[in-house]
């Protein structure tokens, strides 16, 4: 559905696309993940058209998108803080894009209160914005994005502002609802875990540039680069490869290392040695733990091994 | 001039009471006295003198009615006129981006503190008898609505960009994606944001223009001129006193009317968020047209009188030199203006202090320092000769209400600055070991240094600009610069003419040195701009 050949993009002092090149496919949903200020946000504006590109192309459904007006894409875009309006109820705030398709009041109302009820926001519809909660100005916001029937779905940190309870709460139901619309949608995140459980493909960003582009599965099983494996979550990353907590052996016959720093958790600690390999971190259950009699402390040794077969390789091009 | 300063917001709600109570009220003691004998006490005054003249009769009078007619019709007119016009100017210098934005912006203040005088002679050096541009427009209804845009328009200017400043950039552009193009998004988005800020800048405005002194007697001639005109001659030329006085307390319940809406629109007003406004960007193609028209306008309006002003000056000066300045009257106006303003700084420099220090914590003192905005110079000056007839003579008299106009722009300044002055900074200092005059000198007063410079600016533009008290309170030997300019304005001749424009221009260039003192960045600003 929509394609991004070869976008590039600068800002005075920074290059925030460097010749990005991006398929969707239909009803698909890729997060855009990356550290801040890598570029992703400007890519979603300018996928919305909000800013231009300074050069490539963006096609959607075949055609070039360069001339038509952000109020003529039909991608409806979703911002961190929502961008309520806040001289407008809920309703009028569902509403806004319908009258501004062209719908009749009546028609408008209807459609916005059909759209509110299967959010679960019936009943609000008289509510001030600003005496919602974030999570039912999140839904509103929604509710505001999907009645108008977009082509695409843009997504800029729609869970950040939210508390960590409320937004695993609201991502699983967010999954179901685009699912059921069956939109395609970009997601914009710094958190991994957000583009893990939202998408079905993540591209990751920096400076600029995909680092890589794959599903999580494949991104966990194989990253790109040490950084990006580091991006992703894991903490041991050497030259050769990622080293998962399962590569990890433990037991005499391994070569010692010193440990340098000790952190309790409920369950075990979690331990940092440096090896003849580097330093490696390693969670140890109590069970595990209580195999040394002395306990551990910063300076004993511990017996540390990487099993290479086990080690995550580099995925390559 | 400088008293369209106070819509400016002062700041937020204190955090911190530092002074308490009993303290408090002893520094408020002196403001409140100042504040109850220079203004109250003469308006009750003149309520109680109007209060025996005013009769059905009064208000038949044709002639009375037209002048309360034309007055309000005046006021409605350049409200209307400054909202079509400074709107699309406003969102053009939001909006855009362009070479000497900020200068502009910065420019924009200079209205504040031009006197009246000045902005008058600017508009008959172009549309008056012999104007610069050829067109004659004395005794026509333009001169005043023109005059009254000049001082009108960049206030609604600002007020509509901050109105628009305070609206998050992600919010137009979640109109534009959910359909709406740029004029929508202007008709449904922006509209609604900036109207409660455009309403309350109107409602100032038809205050002033309703309740406008020195334009009205320079500009309207003798059918356009507004009620306080008609006050003041008929106190100043026909001794009608009755009338005067009735008409007087119809102004002051009219512009009392006025002030509470203003007060009650500023309260309705947001405060300011921290958010993240569009930034202005490059227009391209037509805009450039929209951007060019609009700075147009805005010179038209803003920039020319001044410019006129100038531009007649250097004209006399070609003609006649240095000479049309060397009189006695010319001595003695610009020594009493040298004199009156800085006593009345002086004055004004404690009162500001003591006022905004007791004003800590408390609205209602803070609305009081609000008060010589919002009366009108002629009603209160007419109200102290009928208060205090025995002081008429009095210099003492004359420096106290130019003491009264200047003393709420430091006062109000300070008191902002105050309450943006973390409590736990003083605290720190105490703490490291400083001593309360210590912690004075080395914290509280660099900090507030800025803006009590600011306010002495402020009022010292209003001091050498004061006009209508000065006309009021006149005796020969108290000549000032701008009753100066009114006398050679009302002679004939060539002559006259030449040094009232030389000296409007003397004002002009003194009010700029009181601009280039109110915006020249503090040394705190000055770093902030160079680390980005």
């Amino acid at each position: 559905m929509l394609q991004l050949e070869q976008v590039c993009k600068r800002f005075a002092h920074k290059r925030v696309a460097d010749g990005i090149s991006l398929q969707l496919q239909a009803g698909e949903v890729l997060a855009l993940l990356g550290p801040s200020g890598c570029g992703k946000s400007s890519l979603l504006k300018m996928i919305a058209g909000l800013e231009q590109p300074d050069s490539g192309r963006l096609l959607f459904a075949g055609e070039d998108l360069a001339a038509i007006p952000v109020e003529a894409r039909r991608f409806a875009l979703m911002f961190q803080d929502f961008a309520l309006f806040p001289h407008l109820d809920v309703l009028g705030n569902v509403c806004f894009g319908l009258i501004e398709r062209g719908l009749s009041r009546v028609a408008a109302r209807q459609q916005a209160q059909d759209c509110l009820q299967q959010l679960g926001l019936a009943g609000m519809e008289a509510r001030r914005v600003w005496t919602l909660s974030g999570g039912e100005q999140q839904r509103v916001a929604l509710a505001r994005a999907l009645v108008t029937r977009p082509r695409l779905l843009l997504l800029d940190e729609p869970f950040s502002s939210l508390d960590a309870d409320l937004r695993r709460q609201l991502q699983q139901e967010f999954r179901q609802q685009l699912r059921a619309a069956g939109m395609p949608a970009i997601l914009v995140t710094h958190d991994r875990e957000e583009a893990f459980a939202l998408a079905d493909r993540v591209a990751v960003l920096r400076d600029g540039h995909i680092v890589q582009c794959a599903t999580p599965a494949q991104l966990l099983a194989a990253p790109a680069t040490p950084w990006l494996a580091r991006f992703i979550g894991y903490e041991n990353v050497l030259e050769e490869g990622v080293v998962p907590e399962h590569a990890l052996r433990l037991g005499p016959d391994q070569p010692a290392a010193e440990v340098r720093r000790i952190i309790q958790l409920a369950d075990g600690v979690r331990v940092c040695v440096v090896s003849a390999a580097g330093e490696l971190t390693l969670t140890l259950s109590a069970r595990e733990l209580r195999q040394y009699a002395a306990g551990l402390a910063v300076g004993s040794l511990l017996h540390v091994g990487i099993d290479r077969a086990a080690m995550l390789r580099y995925a390559t091009g | 001039m400088a008293r369209r300063m106070s819509w400016l917001p002062t700041g937020h709600l204190p955090r911190v009471l530092m002074i308490e109570g009993s303290r408090k009220l002893g520094l408020a003691l002196l403001p409140l006295a100042f504040l109850l004998l220079m203004s109250v006490l003469p308006l009750l005054r003149l309520l109680q003198e109007g209060q025996g003249s005013i009769s059905p009769d009064l208000l038949r009078d044709h002639y009375l009615q037209w002048r309360i007619s034309w007055s309000l019709l005046q006021a409605a007119a350049s409200c209307v006129a400054a909202l079509l016009i400074g709107l699309p100017i406003a969102w053009c210098l939001a909006r855009y981006h362009f070479p000497c934005r900020s200068l502009t912006l910065r420019l924009l203040m200079l209205p504040f503190v031009m006197p009246t005088l000045v902005a008058a002679m600017g508009v008959l050096a172009l549309f008056g008898p012999h104007g610069l541009l050829g067109i004659n427009l004395q005794d026509t209804p333009w001169l005043l609505l023109y005059g009254n845009l000049f001082f009108n328009l960049p206030l609604v200017i600002r007020a509509a960009c901050e109105g628009l400043a305070q609206i998050p950039a992600s919010r137009l552009a979640a109109a534009r994606t959910l359909g709406a193009t740029p004029w929508r998004v202007f008709w449904r988005v922006e509209w609604p944001a900036v109207r409660p800020w455009l309403w309350s800048a109107l409602c100032l405005v038809f205050l002033y223009c309703f309740s406008g002194f020195g334009l009205a007697l320079l500009l309207g001639g003798q059918r356009y001129a507004t009620v306080e005109v008609e006050i003041y001659q008929l106190v100043a030329y026909e001794l009608n006193l009755a009338d005067a006085g009735a008409l007087a307390m119809l102004m002051l319940l009219l512009t009392g009317a006025m002030a509470a809406l203003y007060a009650w629109l500023e309260r309705r007003l947001a405060a300011p968020l921290k958010v993240d406004p569009l930034p202005p960007r490059r227009p391209q193609g037509r805009e450039w047209l929209q951007l060019l028209a609009a700075l147009g306008m805005l010179l038209l309006f803003a920039g020319l009188p001044l410019l006129a002003v100038l531009w007649r000056a250097g004209q006399a000066w070609a003609g006649s030199g240095f000479s049309l300045l060397q009189d006695e009257d010319v001595r003695l106006a610009l020594g009493n203006t040298a004199r009156f303003s800085l006593l009345a700084l002086l004055l004004a420099a404690v009162l500001g202090w003591l006022h905004a220090l007791a004003a800590r914590g408390g609205l209602c003192l803070r609305a009081l320092a609000f008060l010589p905005f919002v009366v009108s110079p002629v009603c209160v000056a007419f109200g102290l000769l009928l208060l205090y007839p025995q002081w008429s003579a009095s210099l003492w008299l004359l420096l106290a209400s130019y003491a009264l106009l200047a003393y709420p722009f430091v006062a109000r300044s300070l008191a902002g600055a105050l309450d943006s002055l973390p409590a736990h900074w003083p605290q720190a200092a105490r703490s490291l070991g400083a001593r309360p005059w210590r912690v004075f000198y080395r914290v509280e007063w660099p900090l507030l240094r800025p803006a009590f410079r600011r306010g002495l600016a402020f009022a010292a533009a209003t001091a050498l600009g004061e006009f209508a008290v000065t006309l009021f309170l006149s005796r020969p030997e108290w000549l000032t610069l701008t009753t100066l300019i009114y006398q050679r304005l009302g002679r004939p001749g060539a002559e006259n003419a030449g040094s009232a424009m030389l000296l409007s221009c003397l004002l002009m260039l003194l009010a700029l040195l009181a601009f280039l003192i109110i915006e020249w960045p503090s040394a705190a600003q000055a770093a902030e701009r160079r680390e980005p």
